[in-house]
């Protein structure tokens, strides 16, 4: 898709969402959804790079969100640093534990990518849980419960203030949708839709897939982390709930749904999973269910999603040649 | 000679031993089933650890549910083995069969076993409430050698998972369609050659390695709860075994799973439960990092 | 015994194989000469089923096979023997040659098979129990033959057999062909070197960028120019 493409649908994405508030502003519900939807956009979009563009199956996005998150948390509470500056180091933190597992997972291929980590998906929440998090501050089994807000030159971004802090959301995401936008389209870009096709040709034309794996590795969990602090700081609240597989599910759905390796599809995806999400919050216990579900029939029915749809009946109208 | 406390503390060490043994001899169990379908039809099945809960979810409800009780653990594995058969075939025919045309079939394939497995597992949550079942033993009581105590249940439990895997070996290297498995792990378009009837053997190995990942489930579930949210917990352990052992190769599996079985209990004996799965862990990085193919794996 | 009218094959977007037709009588040795990757293996490998998408019609004695799943196809009665062999390297050579009689039809006759297949090849005897992987180039073709022969098949898809064996072996091989051939099997060759093939060969077809450029009897082969100078200037 060409960068122009792109750049509109996001443009029209984020720009409906900027309009959002003058009809639902004062509906405090409403709005907490929609700032889900531009929180999880980020997530979904990082993980669609991974898998659907770097061809890496990482299964650790969840992992990486809650580590950014709990840095960024603990940082504020037990080290009273401002939420700004935690965000920030809790990003370069991720980023740093994003290396750190991609170094022995890109001498790898497939499965054991998966494996390693969901492993570390895995082993994140009894560590929380358990005495090691407990020393760090993580709050063990509780887990934390008061991250301040994000404050900047003393205006309070909080639920109390909702509709700045949407637009603060927006900001942010739209940062972050912009940043993959631009790693999409650009030199990086060409070297990963060469490794995918073929990486032994590619790397004898000096493309080195371990590089551009890594680095990959480092700027999805730097936006990943970055954004998962800054839930931390919106929601004020985190637990290890958070890393329950119905989590990663429904961040699968929103990939599928937007289709894989379709950026920006992932951030529609992303927008109408979560507003689909909460309309089945009614189906309580049984909303998993569906989800798992609905993994199976996107997976087996719609395997380019919703952008795959699109983009084939634009491919069908337009002459060819 | 030695101490009162050294031998109390030989003692304790052997029933953290047999414990290991135990619980070992039903990764190697299912170790084997994940190797075959690895080795075979190349697709990961991430339900894999929600099919384990399925086969002491579906004796519960024959012995509990239905409360048909007659004729004991006998009559549960008559009836939920061939089941188990069913549901694997069923799923490898309508699932996993039509992805493989796709191109990157495989990471579709972990898509849809891990959307399985959320469904699953919530599925499970729903129908049987979060509170966990268990299933009575097949063999109360418990032997006495000296001061030794060791429960029957456990060498049960062993004898059983060595007498399924054995079956299971003699199935593959002496029938027709243990030789058919194997050609197709070695050579799919040879085995396409000569006629074998590759589809079908693949559907048949996903059933195969469902009914031993049941059968499993079967036997631990009278030691352990049946917990309906554990199964990605049992699946990275069963992929963390096979790992270790080598895709591919079932006497690697077997080795480390007793490995893993013996050292998950030393580590929860020493350390605490939660701490065996950061060993596990450590032990899968180590590894990927030091020996990528496993202790016998065939370099895939 | 075998027809083939207007085959055309794709593989993906390229058009693999253009109105293909050629027909082997029974008994008869039929090879199928042309430059590589022209086609000349997708031909065989549509016969013996082992090709998605073939459009067309292949009749095998006077039965329609073209879409029939592989494994009844090899019931039937047809074999494909590989140009890269495919065999199961983890398994012995007698392994190997059972499982060349999984097919019932082969199955029925799996005694006297394997018995006749010793006696064509006395090298296998010796090397029966060892296993696939550790056979040199010459042996493993041997063995990829004899694994098609025991399938019990009457019409024997053979592609390439004489690549990368030593000329010694070339020509053990393609005598060894004639005698399978004289105990009554058809036999489809597709093949490069066209001095050994006028010894063998009943018929000739010639196939250049997938369409048959040239069908004849083993005289008119010989006699033609072009053949000679595409041929033999290799």
């Amino acid at each position: 898709m060409r960068l122009k493409h792109m750049a509109i649908i996001i443009g029209v994405a984020y720009g409906i969402m900027a309009l959002l508030p003058l009809l639902v502003g004062d509906i405090r519900f409403l709005m907490n959804i929609l700032i889900m939807c531009l929180i999880w956009a980020v997530v979904a979009s990082c993980w669609d790079v991974m898998m659907g563009f770097a061809g890496i199956f990482s299964f650790g996005q969840v992992a990486f969100f809650v580590m950014g998150a709990y840095c960024s948390g603990i940082l504020a509470i037990e080290h009273h640093v401002t939420p700004v500056l935690s965000i920030l180091i809790a990003g370069l933190f991720t980023a740093g534990m994003g290396v750190l597992v991609g170094l022995p997972c890109l001498r790898l291929a497939g499965p054991y990518v998966a494996l390693v980590t969901f492993g570390v998906h895995m082993a994140l929440q009894p560590t929380l849980r358990g005495e090691i998090g407990i020393a760090l501050g993580s709050g063990g089994s509780v887990g934390l419960l008061t991250i301040p807000p994000i404050n900047i030159f003393g205006y309070s971004f909080s639920s109390a203030n909702i509709v700045p802090t949407f637009y603060l959301t927006l900001l942010v995401s739209l940062a972050c949708a912009l940043v993959i936008m631009f790693v999409i389209k650009s030199y990086w870009g060409v070297a990963f839709l060469a490794l995918k096709d073929s990486q032994d040709f590619a790397m004898s034309l000096g493309i080195s897939a371990f590089k551009y794996k890594l680095m990959v590795f480092a700027l999805t969990s730097f936006l990943t982390g970055i954004i998962g602090a800054y839930y931390g700081h919106f929601y004020g609240v985190l637990s290890f709930r958070m890393l329950d597989l119905d989590l990663f599910s429904i961040l699968m759905v929103m990939m599928l749904v937007g289709g894989l390796g379709h950026y920006p599809g992932s951030i529609i995806g992303a927008f109408l999973v979560v507003a689909g999400s909460e309309l089945m919050a009614p189906l309580g216990a049984y909303r998993a269910v569906t989800m798992g579900a609905l993994v199976v029939i996107l997976v087996l029915a719609l395997p380019n999603g919703v952008m795959g749809f699109f983009l084939k009946r634009a491919s069908d109208r337009a002459p060819s040649g | 000679m030695f101490s009162e406390d050294t031998i109390l503390l030989l003692y304790e060490i052997t029933d953290v031993l047999i414990a290991g043994l135990s619980t070992g001899s039903v990764y190697a169990l299912m170790a084997v089933g994940m190797t075959l379908v690895y080795g075979v039809t190349k697709a990961f099945n991430f339900a894999y650890g929600d099919f384990f809960n399925m086969g002491g979810y579906f004796a519960w409800i024959l012995m509990f549910g239905i409360g048909f009780q007659f004729g004991g653990y006998v009559t549960v594995l008559i009836v939920v083995m061939p089941l188990m058969f069913l549901v694997g075939y069923a799923l490898e025919k309508l699932m996993v069969a039509p992805l493989r045309k796709r191109a990157d079939w495989e990471n579709k394939v972990m898509m849809l076993t891990l959307g399985l497995a959320l469904f699953l597992t919530s599925l499970y949550t729903v129908v049987f409430g979060v509170r966990m079942k268990s299933l009575p033993p097949i063999l109360e009581g418990t032997l006495e050698v000296g001061q030794l105590v060791f429960s029957y249940q456990d060498i049960l439990i062993f004898v059983m998972s060595i007498g399924g895997i054995m079956v299971f070996g003699w199935m593959l290297n002496n029938t027709r369609i243990g030789m058919a498995v194997k050609a197709v792990a070695q050579n799919p378009i040879g085995a396409k050659i000569v006629g074998i009837p590759k589809e079908r053997i693949f559907a048949s190995t996903f059933a195969i390695s469902t009914v031993m990942v049941g059968f499993g489930g079967i036997l631990l579930s009278q030691k352990w709860f049946i917990n309906p949210m554990s199964g990605g917990t049992i699946m990275v352990k069963a992929w963390v075994v096979t790992a270790f052992g080598g895709m591919g190769s079932i006497r690697g599996g077997l080795y480390a799973a007793f490995i893993i079985g013996l050292l998950e209990a030393f580590v929860g004996w020493l350390f605490g439960m939660s701490y065996s799965i950061i060993a596990l862990f450590i032990l899968l990085l180590a590894t990927l990092v030091i020996r990528p193919q496993g202790l016998m794996g065939k370099g895939d | 015994m075998l027809n083939v009218s207007n085959l055309n094959v794709f593989y993906g977007e390229s058009h693999v194989l253009h109105d293909v037709s050629v027909s082997v009588g029974q008994g008869e040795v039929v090879v199928m000469l042309g430059p590589n990757g022209h086609g000349k293996s997708t031909l065989l490998k549509s016969i013996c089923g082992l090709v998605d998408n073939a459009k067309g019609v292949i009749t095998y004695k006077g039965k329609e096979i073209n879409g029939i799943a592989t494994e009844n196809i090899v019931n039937l009665g047809l074999i494909y023997i590989a140009e890269n062999r495919e065999l199961f390297p983890h398994m012995t050579v007698l392994e190997n040659l059972k499982l060349g009689a999984y097919s019932k039809n082969a199955r029925d006759h799996e005694k006297e098979n394997l018995a006749w297949v010793f006696d064509l090849f006395p090298r296998l005897v010796e090397r029966q129990k060892q296993f696939a992987s550790t056979m040199s180039g010459g042996e493993a073709r041997m063995l990829a033959v004899a694994r098609g022969l025991m399938s019990n098949a009457d019409f024997l898809c053979i592609d390439e057999p004489s690549l990368g064996l030593q000329p010694s072996l070339r020509h053990e091989i393609f005598s060894t062909i004639r005698q399978i051939n004289e105990q009554g099997k058809t036999v489809l060759l597709v093949e490069q070197n066209i001095p050994q093939i006028a010894e063998l060969a009943d018929r000739v077809y010639v196939m250049e960028e997938g369409r048959i450029s040239f069908e004849g009897d083993k005289d008119e082969a010989l006699s033609n120019e072009h053949l000679r100078e595409i041929f033999l200037g290799m």
